[in-house]
């Protein structure tokens, strides 16, 4: 099968094109333009871009967490009444076929589930299986659990965790490994309500920072091509940003992902003693060359919050809205649902959506900075167009700026902020910085031998109505989305890592089960044939 | 040996699954009941609602509905039976613990209690509020077992009373005697990590709700949390698929092209005596359960062989048993989590996945994906 895409404004910066011409398709791959073949099927892109499909690093999708936030909240009907738009996320779609679906419409066609505890990877890749079209994969969480702690309470060799995150890896087929706050899910099972960077774990006497610095070795030592992706402590209290700075300054010329970096963009200046830092803590960002960040963009609307991050959770319960919550004090790490309503009349609400903006437009480079509302934390995904438009456009900031508390506007540096983002630049931050993070070669980009995963958008100077409605999707070249429309449905691949280890750790994983448990280390594991879909996972090669 | 039977008589698979396919064709109102069955079958139960417009429900609603009501109303404090078995020092037990499952889980917990040494010397306690039954009986002589109240129909008495000495408040009535309940509000206040525990089918809604309110109120101080047991023919497993198909828990209704949840009105039983439903799919592969109700609509039974029918279903398939006569995945309570089972008498019996998609595939018409 030979597709054409013709005559499009192909923007795909990583293989700097930025220029009107063909795509061509052969077989799911993107070719060079063959000489003298006739396409089997050509579609007119003129007038139109054409990108790569775009890649989520950070959006939590599936899992137990994402599951209980949808028992928790589909209000409770006891009439027959269809299910009403105002239910939260009603927007973004609460089932994985939606899910699918949704991303799908707005040209995404890679997404990562950044929060599942190792227990809990069968349960993941069971509701990923069920997502259509786009491909997906899992962060699986190391950094609150017994083993790693123990292993560092007694001083073991740094191979002796690089094997325990290599089996942790394969046990749950994902991608790289997540921490969040480091230690604090353990701290808190012994009754501790606050955990900084620096803080230790009362039964082990490990501190945060030990945890991060030696997840940080060993995911390098590995080759795993995603940096560790740390979620830091202390998430959404005034005077955060120090914390992240020092864990910024903690990367020591490493690799380090920072997750959602607007929850710790806040200072503690002002009336209120709430105020933006993003101008410091962007700065950190740009000085340290390792160190990415994605940003976790606030948007106005009723969400629910979904962190494995129990202790931060189970403090915010209080300004649960509507009034329920679920905390899971689970295996290793934990988890809380927690229903939340942004308001653009709320001084806090308006900083944080003004915190993620300046973040996006105040580190330069939009190789280090990630497209994310930390789904559904921020906002639901669906919001992204209009993120996408308001980081284009002053104006349109201008606009909202006009609506928001003025309190709230005196304690950030937005106002002030000119930058407006090219489409080059948001085709840097979607597709191909994403692409080389998570070291997808592949994807991420229009070069020969990419996976054929396109995007075209009509040039709509409503960007936000452009985003929201691609006029083509392909996926693996096959075409599945036409004007803002799924057409087809398919079946996605899991995309997994598999380093090498010792085998003597799946011995001794063995006897930690037994002796802590009980039990058989079997139920961690996911074999593929229980999905239920053709070759449900893809391998992504290490580095050496 | 035979596997398949059209109004009682010895039939074909094949021919079976054209006739329960042509029922459903046929049908103004599919209901998929019992949903006794692993993962892959409860997907392919859901996906045939999708097709053919059915209502979904399972065996077990009750019980995980009156859970799930307290979850969507107020705020729960969860932890998992390997954190529970790992961590905790005091056990909260609620009324009557009963079913195979539950009681081993349970026990389960006992032991280890009796075989920790205590942490910062604390005393490994369990306290049991009204316990009626047995298992009160087989606690492990190593911990100290207290009753708070006797009768399970005192419990809510009893729950208030102390939620009241936890808070500080004096208590009126004779829910149970004061020492006892001084001494229990005083151990949990104590624990390091309290685990509570009841059966989902023994406490009604306001009694677990009341139970979550009184773990939240420990929290200000200590650490504790709950470990509802689960409900068995894999109910949580397939809450769980239903909450990721369709947004929504059982007792949902696809028919009118969105998924839409209501306990009462697609309650199966009701739908069934209301006469609601003109073709019910009953599937129950655990344990060749019958359905409980009165009379019965045209039925397509996926159960196992002699699940003893008041009346016979127009078609049987038998099934195979999940973890039994085919791997499977499911909600396990040892972990807590969606494992996988391996067969453990490995059989060529049909599965329920299997069955229910062929059905699918003889439907008329072609299938959306
Ligand atoms: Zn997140």
């Amino acid at each position: 099968m030979l597709t054409r895409i013709a005559n499009g404004r192909v923007i795909d910066p990583a293989n700097n094109r930025d220029a009107v011409g063909d795509l061509w398709i052969r077989d799911g791959r993107i070719i060079e333009v063959p000489p003298g073949d006739r396409p089997d099927a050509t579609y007119d892109a003129t007038g139109k871009i054409v990108m790569a499909g775009a890649i989520d690093i950070h959006s939590h999708i599936a899992g137990w967490n994402v599951n209980t936030a949808r028992l928790l909240l589909p209000e409770y009907h006891r009439a027959a009444a269809p299910r009403p738009i105002a239910t939260p996320l009603s927007k973004a779609g609460w089932s994985t076929f939606e899910t699918g679906c949704r991303y799908a419409e707005m040209g995404f066609t890679t997404v990562v589930e950044p929060a599942v505890s190792p227990h809990y990877a069968l349960h993941a890749h069971l509701e990923l299986a069920d997502v259509p079209i786009i491909d997906k994969a899992i962060l699986v969480i190391l950094g609150n659990d017994d083993y790693l702690l123990r292993l560092l309470q007694a001083n073991e060799s740094d191979a002796a965790i690089s094997d325990y995150v290599a089996w942790t890896l394969e046990m749950s087929r994902s991608l790289g490994v997540k921490v969040v706050n480091a230690g604090g899910a353990a701290a808190f099972k012994e009754n501790v309500r606050a955990f900084s960077f620096d803080d230790v774990v009362p039964s082990y006497g490990v501190s945060s920072r030990r945890i991060v610095k030696a997840l940080q070795h060993a995911v390098t030592a590995l080759g795993v091509p995603h940096p560790l992706h740390v979620h830091c402590n202390n998430l959404g209290l005034a005077g955060n940003f120090e914390t992240a700075l020092t864990t910024i300054a903690a990367a020591e010329d490493l690799p380090l992902h920072l997750a959602h970096l607007q929850f710790y963009g806040y200072g503690k200046e002002g009336d209120r003693g709430f105020s933006s830092a993003a101008a410091p803590l962007a700065a950190a960002v740009n000085a340290a060359n390792t160190v990415t960040a994605d940003v976790g963009q606030v948007m106005f609307g009723q969400t629910v919050t979904i962190s494995s991050d129990v202790l931060r959770q189970f403090n915010a319960r209080k300004q649960a809205s509507p009034r329920k919550w679920v905390i899971l004090d689970s295996d290793a790490n934990g988890a809380g649902i927690v229903p939340y309503d942004y308001r653009r009349n709320n001084f806090y609400n308006a900083v944080q959506w003004a915190v993620g903006l300046e973040l996006f437009l105040l580190i330069e480079d939009p190789r280090r900075v990630f497209f994310t509302t930390d789904h559904p934390n921020g906002a639901p995904f669906t919001a992204y167009p209009e993120i996408f438009a308001l980081l284009m456009s002053r104006e349109r900031r201008a606009q909202w700026l006009a609506e928001l508390p003025p309190e709230a506007l005196a304690v950030t540096t937005l106002p002030a902020i000119t930058r407006e983002y090219s489409l080059g630049e948001i085709a840097t931050m979607t597709r191909a910085a994403p692409g080389r993070l998570l070291g997808l070669r592949d994807r991420g980009h229009l070069g020969a031998g990419a996976v054929a995963d396109v995007a075209v958008y009509e040039d709509d100077a409503d960007r936000a109505k452009m985003f929201r409605a691609a006029a083509l999707v392909f996926k693996d070249g096959e075409l599945v989305v036409r004007d803002g429309r799924v057409t087809q449905h398919r079946w996605g691949r899991a995309l997994t890592v598999r380093p090498e280890r010792d085998a003597a750790i799946d011995r001794r994983m063995k006897a930690y089960y037994e002796d802590r448990y009980g039990l058989s280390d079997d139920f961690v594991k996911v074999p593929e044939h229980v999905l239920g879909r053709p070759d449900p996972f893809e391998r992504v090669p290490c580095v050496s | 040996m035979e596997q398949a039977w059209i109004a009682g008589k010895p039939a074909t698979l094949d021919s079976a699954v054209a006739a329960a396919a042509k029922l459903l064709a046929a049908s103004r109102q599919p209901l998929i009941a019992g949903l006794g069955t692993d993962v892959a079958g409860a997907r392919a139960a859901i996906a045939l609602a999708e097709r053919t417009g059915a209502i979904i429900d399972h065996m077990n609603s009750d019980a995980v509905l009156r859970g799930l009501d307290v979850m969507r109303s107020s705020g729960v404090m969860l932890t998992t039976p390997s954190e529970a078995y790992a961590r905790a020092d005091t056990l909260l037990l609620a009324g009557e613990i009963f079913g195979a499952g539950e009681i081993g889980s349970t026990k389960r917990l006992f032991d280890q209690l009796a075989r920790r040494q205590g942490q910062h010397g604390t005393a490994r306690r369990v306290y049991w509020l009204c316990p009626g039954g047995e298992l009160a009986k087989r606690a492990p002589n190593e911990i100290s077992l207290t009753f708070v109240g006797k009768q399970p129909r005192a419990l809510p008495a009893v729950l208030a009373a102390l939620r009241a000495r936890v808070a500080g408040r004096p208590t009126t009535g004779a829910a149970a005697s004061q020492k006892i309940l001084d001494e229990a509000a005083t151990g949990l206040q104590a624990a390091q990590f309290g685990v509570a525990i009841w059966s989902p089918q023994a406490l009604d809604a306001l009694t677990i709700e009341m139970l979550c309110g009184l773990i939240s109120d420990l929290n200000a101080t200590t650490r504790f949390c709950a470990l509802p047991l689960t409900p068995g023919d894999n109910a949580i497993g397939v809450l769980q698929t239903c909450g990721w198909m369709t947004g929504m828990p059982m007792r949902t209704g696809l028919g009118r092209g969105f998924a839409e949840h209501d306990p009462w009105l697609f309650d199966s039983t009701r739908l069934v005596e209301s006469g609601e439903t003109d073709c019910v799919v009953w599937i129950s592969a655990y344990r060749a359960q019958a359905p409980r109700w009165r009379g019965l609509p045209p039925t397509i039974a996926l159960t196992g062989r002699d699940a003893g029918f008041r009346s016979r279903p127009r078609v049987h398939i038998a099934v195979g048993r999940p973890g039994v006569d085919h791997i499977a995945v499911e909600h396990v309570s040892l972990t807590g989590t969606l494992a996988t089972v391996e067969a453990t008498q490995p059989s060529g019996a049909i599965s329920t996945a299997e069955a229910i998609r062929r059905i699918c595939a003889a439907l008329p018409g072609e299938p959306p994906c």
